[in-house]
């Protein structure tokens, strides 16, 4: 015989229900891979493109030639929260490259333009610096080579932009090719519990 | 024109004339005594680098200034403490919405600024703590862009505000009524005259000439007002991870910069070439 259901349990699972909804995809990913367990993720206390204190390095791109899937199961991910919304964002610019008329860097960071870059509300056609504007990763075309990440850190800019394993993408390898050759040990595994209590690790910027 | 630097005062560390965990203004008063706002508490310098007062402040303190008849302001999260010379506490003015948190402090003829990193805004008060206007506001992003969590302004002679606009590559000028006057500053990643990175430059100092740091590369530099570079004053001695460096000079054109890292105030000279 069946237990009865309280109301409690109900609206328990209402909730639970939603939180998933809201997590996306990701987290369908995960409930699919609940079966290993654990899952890698990368600490970006760790990571050498977003750990605090390494500055002038050139950025680490293991993640994108040691990882087994295609570009890359490690993609970038902007952390809106965080994100200053800089009219020159040193993550999308190549801020070193020459100044064009309207007074930005004339290059692009990302080698592979997964990077856009709109004003938010309406532009200031007489001040292009009087906006905030919104930086979105195409996750697609990101194979996680770190170098917006690298830029993004402080004190250059706010560490907003972070490496994370895509669920989706990840094949869950029992050793991790990334984790074997990452020299800071920032592959590590984790609970599927705990990663889906980590929504930002789930959230896709798209 | 070149700088040379003189002197390193203060550091990490324990002892007097040391900070432990933050070193975040500096101010100049008219006797060449320099004022250090770190940790909690309010040092002051001879001009030999000695320390001859320290005392508390009720909160981690963010900022200090110091009016021409020697009152002290010192600012803090939500709250401006007022001491007089001798360190002992005179006023304290509290305001949860205009004063979210103090990192900027300055005078003019008629009242005192206030630089609310919380709102990205300089708050006019009369001598008394009346509010008058806000500055800085009137835009279509509301505020100064200052992604490094810092308003910072300084006042010129004749009363003009000069607030660094970070975000914008900018030394803004103002009337204390909030009208803006112009700017200095254009945006370059290596031509030393303009301002790199993201956001800068963060902090301003105004004597004969306009002071201003950097970060990522931490530099300090000085401009004349038409905004024309005159000196790079230092990179070297930074560390490379602080951010956020108060500058001060005093009327010898003796520059103070705050390494927000090292904790140190690194001193430097002019030096006629």
């Amino acid at each position: 015989m069946s237990e009865p259901v309280s109301r409690r349990d109900v609206l328990h699972g209402v909730v639970r229900g939603g939180v998933l909804a809201t997590l996306g995809g990701g987290a369908l990913f995960l409930v699919q891979k609940a079966h290993g367990q654990v899952v890698w993720q990368v600490d970006a206390a760790r990571c050498i493109n977003s750990r605090l204190g390494d500055t002038g390095a050139e950025a680490c791109k293991l993640c994108t030639t040691e990882c087994v899937v295609a570009l890359s199961a490690v993609r970038a991910v902007n952390e809106y929260a965080k994100c200053g919304r800089c009219n020159i964002c040193p993550a999308y610019f190549n801020i070193t490259s020459a100044v064009d008329e309207k007074g930005l860097p004339s290059e692009k960071l990302c080698p592979r333009d997964a990077i856009a870059r709109k004003p938010i509300g309406k532009a200031d056609p007489e001040d292009p610096a009087n906006n905030f504007y919104e930086y979105v990763i195409d996750e697609e075309k990101c194979d996680g080579c770190g170098k917006c990440v690298m830029k993004c850190k402080e004190p250059l800019g706010l560490g907003s932009i972070v490496l994370r394993v895509r669920y989706d993408k990840c094949v869950n390898c029992n050793r991790c090719a990334i984790s074997r050759s990452c020299p800071k040990d920032a592959l590590h595994q984790i609970p599927v519990e705990q990663a889906l209590r980590s929504p930002e690790s789930l959230h896709r910027t798209e | 024109m070149e700088y040379r630097q003189i002197q390193v005062i203060g550091g990490k560390g324990g002892a007097p004339g040391q900070f432990a965990t933050s070193l975040r203004g500096l101010a100049v008063d008219a006797h060449g005594q320099l004022y250090a706002a770190g940790d909690s508490g309010i040092t002051v310098f001879d001009k030999a680098g000695t320390v001859k007062r320290r005392w508390t402040t009720a909160r981690p303190v963010l900022s200090v200034a110091v009016a021409g008849d020697g009152t002290v302001y010192a600012g803090q999260l939500r709250q401006i403490e007022i001491f007089d010379g001798a360190g002992k506490l005179v006023d304290t003015w509290r305001d949860e919405a205009l004063l979210g948190r103090v990192t900027s402090i300055g005078f003019v003829k008629d009242g005192v600024l206030a630089g609310d990193a919380a709102d990205r805004a300089i708050r006019h008060f009369d001598r008394h703590g009346k509010f008058l206007n806000t500055i800085g506001k009137n835009n279509p992003v509301n505020g100064f862009l200052i992604p490094n969590g810092v308003v910072d302004f300084a006042v010129d002679a004749k009363g003009v505000i000069h607030a660094a606009n970070p975000g914008k590559h900018r030394v803004e000028r103002y009337l204390p009524t909030g009208e803006l006057l112009g700017h200095i500053g254009r945006f370059h990643g290596t031509d030393p005259a303009g301002f790199g990175g993201c956001c800068n430059p963060t902090n301003v100092a105004v004597r004969d000439r306009i002071y201003v740091t950097e970060k990522a590369g931490p530099r300090a530099k000085v401009y004349d007002f038409e905004g024309n570079l005159m000196a790079v004053i230092a990179s070297a001695p930074f560390d490379p991870n602080c951010k956020n460096m108060s500058v001060a000079v005093n009327a010898r054109g003796v520059v103070y910069v705050a390494d927000t890292v090292k904790l140190a105030i690194f001193v430097f000279e002019p030096v006629t070439v």
